[in-house]
C-alpha cells in the first residue's frame, strides 16, 4: 500500500480530514440529534459571522487562564522539588494534594466567585487546574531518574542539591513537559469553569453561558473549538518542547534500579504522627483561608460548622439522608467510569506504540473532549444518549482518560531502547514486546495514572449528574445552589474530596505493595 | 607524588536484605593497598568486587567494619575531589554531549570547566575519541562509551582511582592499548588505583597485586604478588614468568 512510505503526520492529518468530511456529512444532513451536531462549515460560518464578539471573550480567558497557569505550575514545580529532596513533606502533604486535586470546580466556582473579585476567580480555578497533574509530573520524573547516573554524581561526593541540579531535573524535563501538557488545557477549562460562576463581562465561558439559552448549536460549538483551539495550542507546544528534548536523549541501557529515597524504617510513632499532619493540613488550610479572607461565616463554612449542620441541627437528620441517598447513585457510577476511563486510555496507549498514525488521528478528537466545555457538549450528549446511566459514563470516561492516557503513554515512551531489543532479537512482535517489556517497565507510570484518575472520575459523574441526569451528587450540589443551602454545598464539597482522597489511598497502598514486589520504586 | 595511606579496608561486610532472602555481598574483607599502588579485584560474577568500589565511594555503607581514602572517610574523600570512578556501566549522561560528559565532575565539584578545556580535549584524545566531543551518548558504541566513562573518571587528576572493569566492551586489541595506556597514566599520575577486572591476562599486566575473592559469602580467596618490572610492554604478555602467574590465578579462581 502507497500509505506505508507516507510520514505518519501526512497520514494523521489523511485521518483527521476523513473525519472532518464524515462529520460535515453527517451534519448536513441532520442524522444527529436532529441537528445538534452541525455541520464544520455551518460553524465556521457563524465564527466568521461572529467575529466581532471574540477577541474581548477571547482574551479575557487567555488572561485568566494563563496567569493561573504559571501561578499554579510555579508553585506545583516547586513543590514536587520540595518533595523529592524531603520525601517526609510529600507524605505530610499528600492529604492536602489529593483535596487540592479533588475540589469540584463546579462546587467552589460559585464560592470563589463570591469571596473574590475580578480576575481572582479565574486565576486561582485555573491555578488549581494545573496544580496537582504538575506537581505529580514533577515527582514522577524527578524519582525516576536512573540510578546510575546518581550515582555518578554522588561518587564525586555530590549533594542533593548536586544530584538535582546535574541529574534529576533534566532527566525530568520530558515528565515535567507532558505534566504542563496536561496543565495548559485544564487552566483554560479552570477559567471557562470560573466564568460560568459569574463576574466579569467577558471571557469564552461568559458568552457561552449567554448563548446557552438561544438553543444555537452552531454558535456554542464555534465557542467550544475556539476554546479548544485556544488549548490544543499550548498542549502542542509542549508536546513539540517534549519531542525535541526526548528524542536524542532517550537511555541508551535500561535503569537496572532507578534511585530510590530510604524513606521506609521510621518507628511506627513517627509514622503515625505524619499521617495525622496529613490528615489534618488540608482542614488547617482550609480554616486558615476562610479566615485570612474573611469571608462571613454564613457562606463559608468551617469543619465545626460543618459538623453543626450535618449532626447538631434540627435539619440535620433529613440532610443526612439526602446525603446518604446522593452518594449511593454516584459512588457505584464513580468506580465504573473509573474503570471504563482507565481500560480506555491503556487500550488507547498501547494501541499508539501499535498503530501511531490513528492515534495521531485520535488525538484532536481527545482534545476536544478535554477543553470542549462539558456544557457545550451535555446537549449533544443527552440527544444522544438519553438522560441515562450511558450519559454518565460517557461523561466519565472523557473527563478521565485524556490525562491517564497521556500518562501511560509517556511511561510506554520511555521505555528504554535496548530493554525492547531484547525481546526483538528473539524475533518476538510487537504484542509480546509491549507483554514483556513496555507493561512491566511502565508499572509505576499506571500507577500513576490510576491515581491521577480516582478524583477526576467522581468530578465526571458529579458533572453529568449536574447537567444532566438529576442524580447523585451533583444534582445535590446544584439544588442546593439553587435554595442557597450554604451547608449542603460544603458537605458535597467536603465529602467529595474525602471520597477521593481515600480511593486515592487505596490505589496508593497496592501500588506500593505490587512495585515493592517487583523492587520497583513508586513514583508517588 | 602520593600523600596518604592508601586504600584501607578493614573486616568489612554488607549484607543485603532483600525480600526476606539475605545475601552476604562481604563478609569480614580486610585490604590496605599502598599509595600509589595498583591493585586488581578478580573473581566471579556477584562475589562482591562492584559493593566493594560503592562502599568506597561512601555509595554505600557497610553492614560492620571500616574503610578510609588516605585516611578520610569516604565521604570527605570524595566531597574532596581525591577519587575518580569509572564504573562497570559507562553510566553517561544521555542528554549531555561526550566532552560534557566528561566535565560531570567537575562541575559536580564546582571546578571550572572552561580552565580545563584542555585538559579535556586531551583526555579524550587519549581514549581515541578526537573527532566525538559533541556527539551524544546514544550516537556512540558501547566501547565509546566505555571510553567516555574513563576519561571521566580521569578528568579531575585524582589520587585514588576505582575502576570497575572499564575495558569490559573494548575488543582485544584496543584492550591491550589501553591497558598500555592505563599503565602509563597510572605511572604519570601515581594514583592509587583499584581495578576491577575479569581478565586474568590484564589484572597481571597492570597489578602490583592482585586479590582472587570467591563469592557466597564474598570474601578474598588469596592475594597474589606481581612483582614483573615496569614499564611492562607489549613483549610482556609472552613473558613466561606471565604465563605462570596467570596459572596460578586461574587455579585461584577455581578454588585451589
Ligand atoms: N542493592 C542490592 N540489593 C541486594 N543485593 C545486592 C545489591 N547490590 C548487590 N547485591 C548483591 O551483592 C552481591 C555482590 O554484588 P556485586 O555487584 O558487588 O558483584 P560483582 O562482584 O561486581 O559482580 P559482577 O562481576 O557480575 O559485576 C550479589 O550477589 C548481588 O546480588
Ligand atoms: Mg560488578
Amino acid at each position: 500500500m502507497a500509505t506505508d512510505r507516507m510520514p505518519g503526520w501526512v497520514r494523521g492529518l489523511l485521518y483527521t480530514l476523513a473525519l472532518l468530511v464524515l462529520w460535515e456529512g453527517v451534519g448536513q444532513l441532520r442524522l444527529v440529534a436532529g441537528g445538534a451536531l452541525p455541520p464544520p462549515t455551518a460553524i465556521a460560518l457563524r465564527l466568521f459571522a461572529d467575529w466581532a464578539d471574540y477577541p474581548n471573550h477571547i482574551l479575557a480567558t487567555i488572561q485568566g487562564a494563563s496567569i493561573g497557569f504559571v501561578i499554579g505550575n510555579a508553585i506545583a514545580l516547586a513543590a514536587g522539588v520540595l518533595f523529592v529532596l524531603f520525601p517526609v513533606t510529600s507524605r505530610v502533604a499528600r492529604g492536602l494534594n489529593v483535596a487540592i486535586y479533588a475540589l469540584p470546580p463546579i462546587a467552589i466556582s460559585p464560592i470563589l466567585v463570591l469571596t473574590l473579585s475580578g480576575m481572582a476567580p479565574r486565576v486561582v480555578l485555573a491555578a488549581i487546574g494545573c496544580y496537582f497533574v504538575t506537581m505529580t509530573a514533577t515527582v514522577v520524573g524527578l524519582s525516576q531518574t536512573d540510578a546510575r547516573a546518581v550515582d555518578v554524581v554522588k561518587a564525586y561526593g555530590g549533594s542533593k542539591w548536586a544530584v538535582l541540579r546535574l541529574v534529576q531535573w533534566r532527566s525530568a524535563l520530558p515528565s515535567i513537559l507532558s505534566g504542563l501538557r496536561i496543565a495548559a488545557p485544564n487552566a483554560v477549562l479552570g477559567a471557562i469553569l470560573a466564568e460560568f460562576g459569574g463576574g466579569g463581562r467577558w471571557g469564552l465561558g461568559v458568552y457561552l453561558l449567554g448563548s446557552l439559552g438561544r438553543g444555537e448549536p452552531d454558535r456554542l460549538w464555534g465557542i467550544g473549538l475556539m476554546a479548544t483551539a485556544i488549548a490544543a495550542f499550548a498542549y502542542l507546544a509542549f508536546a513539540v518542547a517534549a519531542n525535541a528534548i526526548t528524542g536524542t536523549t532517550q537511555a541508551v541501557t535500561v535503569p537496572s534500579s532507578v534511585a530510590k529515597a530510604a524513606d521506609r524504617d521510621r518507628p511506627v510513632w513517627q509514622n503515625a504522627t505524619i499521617a495525622a499532619a496529613s490528615v489534618a493540613l488540608p482542614f488547617g488550610v482550609w480554616m486558615l483561608l476562610i479566615w485570612a479572607l474573611g469571608v462571613p461565616a454564613m457562606l463559608a463554612k468551617s469543619p465545626a460548622g460543618l459538623f453543626e449542620y450535618l449532626f447538631l441541627m434540627p435539619n440535620s437528620p433529613v440532610a443526612q439522608e439526602r446525603l446518604l441517598a446522593a452518594l449511593a447513585q454516584t459512588l457505584p457510577m464513580t468506580l465504573i467510569g473509573m474503570v471504563a476511563g482507565l481500560a480506555m486510555a491503556l487500550g488507547l496507549a498501547l494501541a499508539s506504540q501499535i498503530y501511531p498514525a490513528i492515534v495521531r488521528a485520535f488525538m484532536p478528537i481527545a482534545l476536544v473532549t478535554q477543553t470542549m466545555p462539558l456544557v457545550a457538549l451535555t446537549p449533544l450528549l443527552v440527544l444522544m444518549l438519553g438522560r441515562g446511566y450511558s450519559l454518565i459514563l460517557w461523561v466519565t470516561i472523557s473527563v478521565t482518560f485524556f490525562p491517564a492516557f497521556v500518562t501511560m503513554a509517556q511511561g510506554l515512551i520511555l521505555v528504554p531502547r535496548a530493554a525492547l531489543e531484547v525481546p526483538r532479537a528473539y524475533g518476538a512482535g510487537i504484542l509480546t514486546q509491549l507483554r514483556l517489556v513496555s507493561l512491566p517497565a511502565s508499572l509505576p507510570y499506571l500507577f500513576a495514572a490510576t491515581r491521577l484518575t480516582v478524583p477526576r472520575a467522581l468530578l465526571g459523574v458529579m458533572i453529568a449528574e449536574w447537567l444532566a441526569t438529576g442524580t447523585g451528587l451533583g444534582n445535590l450540589l446544584n439544588q442546593s445552589r439553587g435554595y442557597l443551602d450554604y451547608g449542603m454545598i460544603w458537605t458535597v464539597a467536603v465529602v467529595s474530596v474525602l471520597i477521593s482522597v481515600a480511593f486515592y489511598q487505596i490505589v496508593v497502598v497496592v501500588e506500593h505493595r505490587v512495585l515493592d514486589r517487583l523492587g520497583m520504586a513508586s513514583t508517588n | 607524588m602520593t600523600k596518604g595511606s592508601g586504600i584501607t579496608l578493614d573486616r568489612v561486610s554488607r549484607n543485603f536484605d532483600s525480600r526476606g532472602r539475605r545475601v552476604e555481598a562481604l563478609r569480614e574483607v580486610s585490604l590496605a593497598c599502598p599509595p600509589g599502588s595498583l591493585t586488581a579485584l578478580i573473581g566471579p560474577s556477584g562475589c562482591g568486587k562492584s559493593t566493594i568500589l560503592r562502599l568506597c565511594l561512601g555509595l554505600d555503607t557497610p553492614s560492620s567494619g571500616s574503610l578510609a581514602l588516605n585516611g578520610l572517610s569516604p565521604a570527605d574523600a570524595t566531597r574532596a575531589g581525591m577519587t575518580g570512578v569509572a564504573f562497570q556501566d559507562a553510566a553517561l549522561l544521555p542528554w549531555r554531549s561526550v566532552q560534557a560528559n566528561v566535565a560531570l565532575p567537575l562541575d559536580v565539584l564546582g571546578h571550572s570547566v572552561s580552565a580545563h578545556a584542555s585538559k579535556i580535549a586531551e583526555l579524550l584524545d587519549l581514549v581515541g575519541l578526537k573527532g566525538f566531543e559533541k556527539s551524544l551518548p546514544g550516537e556512540l558504541s558501547g566501547g565509546m562509551r566505555q571510553r567516555v566513562a574513563i576519561a571521566r573518571a580521569l578528568v579531575t587528576a585524582p589520587e585514588v582511582l576505582f575502576l570497575d572493569e572499564p575495558f569490559g566492551a573494548l575488543d582485544q586489541i584496543l584492550r591491550r592499548q589501553m591497558n598500555i595506556e592505563l599503565q602509563r597514566i597510572w605511572m604519570e599520575t601515581g594514583a592509587t588505583t583499584l581495578l576491577v577486572t575479569h581478565g586474568i591476562d590484564e589484572a597481571v599486566f597492570l597489578a602490583d597485586r592482585i586479590i582472587v575473592m570467591a563469592s557466597r559469602p564474598g570474601r578474598i580467596a588469596k592475594i597474589i604478588d606481581v612483582d614483573l618490572p615496569r614499564p611492562r610492554d607489549r613483549s610482556m604478555f609472552g613473558d613466561p614468568r606471565f604465563h605462570a602467574l596467570e596459572r596460578e590465578i586461574a587455579e585461584a579462581l577455581d578454588g585451589h
